[in-house]
């Protein structure tokens, strides 16, 4: 292999997989980065076996080849090379990569590409094309409902369903549940079921480029993978085995009491709250008052401590119906108004011990579940 | 073709491995038990090899079993215990856990390994019961112990016990002679030496010096015997200073007055140290049954006293002065 590559591609490159590297693991091939010359550009991949990144960068290719760099010396290496022309030489034999830019001479042992473990090698022309900012945004919405306890493995994925022009994706964890629906603008002939690990959703989220570029998701039959490819950067990713819990069970279908508030007002009376909340339970305490003639409704948001004190803070709302006293976990009600986009929001009540919904006003889309907290004695 | 998967003996456990896969009537969790060396890890990898093979069967030429035999397969987790660490944690079984949630990377199942599992902490042994009795699809756990008493009974309740005994001596020769063409009077002595363990039999013929520091730890044991208590001193105050070589030491004088203890009684046990049939007869004939019972049962207490904070050095002199005297 002989190819000539940009200093600032490769550093590039080198970023997005290495996210992906697993330096401590029974297989030592994974602390590596596949390089290979790919179709005219340079290909740069890495593997934990979960979640695998690939990134095309252009090159110069002279002699076509492969094999498998230490990330972290390779990463390392790049990141001191000066502006300008990389050029890279593989001595098959001993697969000693020999890399030159400017002044600097430095050769670095790999290991043969066969070792690496093979790659799916997607076909698109099923795929569901997503628009790149739309994906972000559905991520964003669900990805942090999904649960960190290992020991329920589904729930720390994200469901992920395509019928007809119409994706949903979902995320629980036992105490919330996240649903996100879009429609899409090319319609799937197939329809697909997955559930997809929420780590590399966010690792997608990262590297999947901006703007008006789309995403390709294809799941090729049998092999348990999701795959996301946009022009130069590709996410394959294991899927979790299981049922995802029938979540629609979940989601309450009437309600007594309506309260529609500014998001950003709520939201910063949340954060007020869980100054106080976050060293006890975590409770914050919503007293929800309807208006009358004279004055608005009201949503008074208040959280204590048994060390730093208490906070009481007052929202004024547009409420429909009966009157109620209801504890939410605080932070889980500041993670979803971190994300509902809408500056109003609306919150479905119907008890004190029934869950609460939580809408986006003028987004039918974006849904949101969180079960209440006890309110002793 | 490999009728017995390259395994030396044991053929009615691979008749059994080999009719679950037959059949697809793969359990989710096996239990192999038996002493070190008898083969559980070998037979545990050959088994993960015909799984994971597209056609089922073993054959140790295709790549999958390649890289499981080397235990560097995507799709092959191992949990054992750390080098320096007291027992398996909980957090290798809960990497497991994670491990095995996901579908396999490329081959039919994900293969669980679980080593020596009896040295297992407490809380990594409960967390492992949770994956037992709600185990993800395509999975397949194996475990390896010394004994199933040795792990909590609602473990062994959740797996397929596959419990390996010793070999009958002559079948273990035999093998031994047959595939890994070992001179037949070596491969008897491997056969005694080993107690019929397959695995340590191998290992034995593969490490020339491990059979060299036999020799030497028996030379120097029957030397003791006839020597004056001036030098049996002189010869603990060498002896405790290197731990490790003191075990195996006393490890290997153990099978001696077992064979000592056996001749005594005019049991028919096949003798461990073959080699030294005439020697241990005459050592035999000079001691009774108890001297020999006592002896022992010195070094057993004393193999279990330096698993403890023991003074290795008194330890060495008490022994070595109440080993009998003989005649040479």
């Amino acid at each position: 292999m002989k190819v000539s590559v940009l200093q600032e591609n490769l550093a590039h490159g080198l970023g997005i997989v290495s996210r992906a590297v697993a330096p401590r693991t029974t297989l030592p091939v994974l602390a590596n980065v596949l390089v290979a010359t790919d179709e005219g550009r340079l290909r740069l991949s890495a593997t934990n076996l979960e979640i695998g990144i690939t990134c095309w960068i252009g090159a110069k290719i002279s002699d076509e080849g492969s094999t498998t760099v230490p990330a972290r010396t390779f990463a390392d290496l790049v990141g001191t090379l000066p502006d300008g022309q990389v050029d890279m030489d593989l001595v098959v034999q001993t697969q000693t990569l020999h890399v030159r830019s400017g002044t600097s001479n430095t050769d670095i042992k790999c290991i043969d590409a066969q070792e690496f473990p093979p790659m799916p090698v997607p076909d698109l022309r099923d795929g569901v094309v997503f628009n790149v900012s739309d994906l972000r945004e559905m991520i964003k919405q669900v990805v942090f409902a999904a649960s960190s306890d290992e020991a329920r493995p589904v729930l720390t994925g994200v469901l992920l369903t395509v019928e007809d022009n119409l994706v949903t994706m979902a995320a629980a964890d036992g105490f919330r549940l996240s649903v996100r629906k879009a429609e899409l603008s090319q319609g799937s002939a197939q329809s697909m079921k997955a559930i997809i690990p929420a780590r590399a959703l966010n690792e997608l989220a990262r590297i999947a480029g901006d703007g008006d570029d789309t995403v390709t998701m294809s799941l090729p039959p049998g092999r348990g993978q999701v795959i996301f490819r946009t022009d130069d950067v590709e996410l394959t990713s294991q899927l979790i085995e299981g049922s995802f819990p029938d979540f629609e069970q979940i989601i309450p279908v009437m309600h007594n009491t309506r309260t529609v508030v500014s998001s950003a007002a709520f939201l910063k009376a949340c954060k007020q709250a869980e100054i106080f909340a976050r060293d006890g339970s975590h409770i914050a305490r919503l007293n929800i008052t309807p208006g009358d003639e004279l004055q608005p409704g009201s949503v008074e948001i208040s959280a204590q401590s048994e060390e730093t004190g208490s906070s009481e803070a007052v929202v004024e709302a547009t409420i429909e119906g009966q009157p109620v006293l209801i504890a939410f976990n605080v932070r889980y009600l500041r993670e979803v108004l971190d994300v509902v986009g809408t500056p109003n929001v609306a919150l479905e009540t119907t008890a004190a011990a029934a869950p609460g919904l939580i809408r986006p006003m003028g987004d039918d889309g974006f849904l949101h579940v969180i079960m209440p907290m006890h309110l002793g004695g | 073709m490999h009728t017995n998967w390259e395994m030396l003996g044991h053929q009615w456990a691979v008749d059994l491995l080999k009719k679950h896969l037959a059949h697809n009537h793969l359990r989710h969790a096996y239990l192999f038990t038996g002493p070190d060396g008898i083969g559980r890890r070998a037979l545990a990898i050959h088994f993960a090899q015909a799984i994971n093979h597209p056609e089922r069967i073993y054959d140790p030429e295709d790549t999958h079993s390649q890289q499981i035999a080397r235990m560097q397969h995507p799709d092959l987790s191992i949990v054992q215990r750390q080098e320096g660490d007291r027992d398996i944690k909980i957090e290798a079984v809960r990497e497991l856990q994670r491990a095995l949630s996901l579908t396999p990377y490329i081959a039919n199942s994900r293969i669980a390994l679980l080593l020596d599992f009896e040295q297992a902490s407490e809380s990594a042994s409960n967390a492992l019961l949770k994956t037992l009795e709600e185990p993800p699809g395509r999975v397949v756990l194996m475990i390896t112990a010394e004994s199933t008493d040795a792990l909590l009974p609602t473990i062994v309740s959740r797996c397929e016990v596959i419990r390996l005994r010793p070999l009958p001596l002559g079948m273990l020769a035999d093998g031994l002679e047959k595939k890994l063409k070992i001179p037949k009077d070596q491969a008897k002595l491997l056969a005694h030496l080993s107690n019929g363990k397959p695995g340590t039999a191998i290992h034995l013929a593969q490490n020339p010096a491990r059979l060299e520091m036999r020799s030497k730890a028996l030379d120097t044991l029957h030397s003791l015997l006839s020597s004056s208590r001036t030098d049996r001193f002189a010869h603990a105050n060498r002896f405790y200073r290197n731990k490790p070589e003191l075990v195996d030491t006393l490890a290997i004088w153990l099978t001696y007055w077992r064979d000592v203890l056996q001749q005594t009684t005019s049991s028919q046990t096949p003798l461990i140290n073959l080699d030294r049939a005439e020697e241990i007869a005459r050592v035999a004939q000079q001691l009774d049954t108890a001297a020999a019972h006592q002896a022992t049962r010195q070094l057993e207490t004393m193999l279990q006293d330096l698993r403890t904070n023991i003074e290795p050095r008194l330890a060495a002199e008490a022994l070595l002065l109440r080993l009998p005297t003989i005649s040479p």
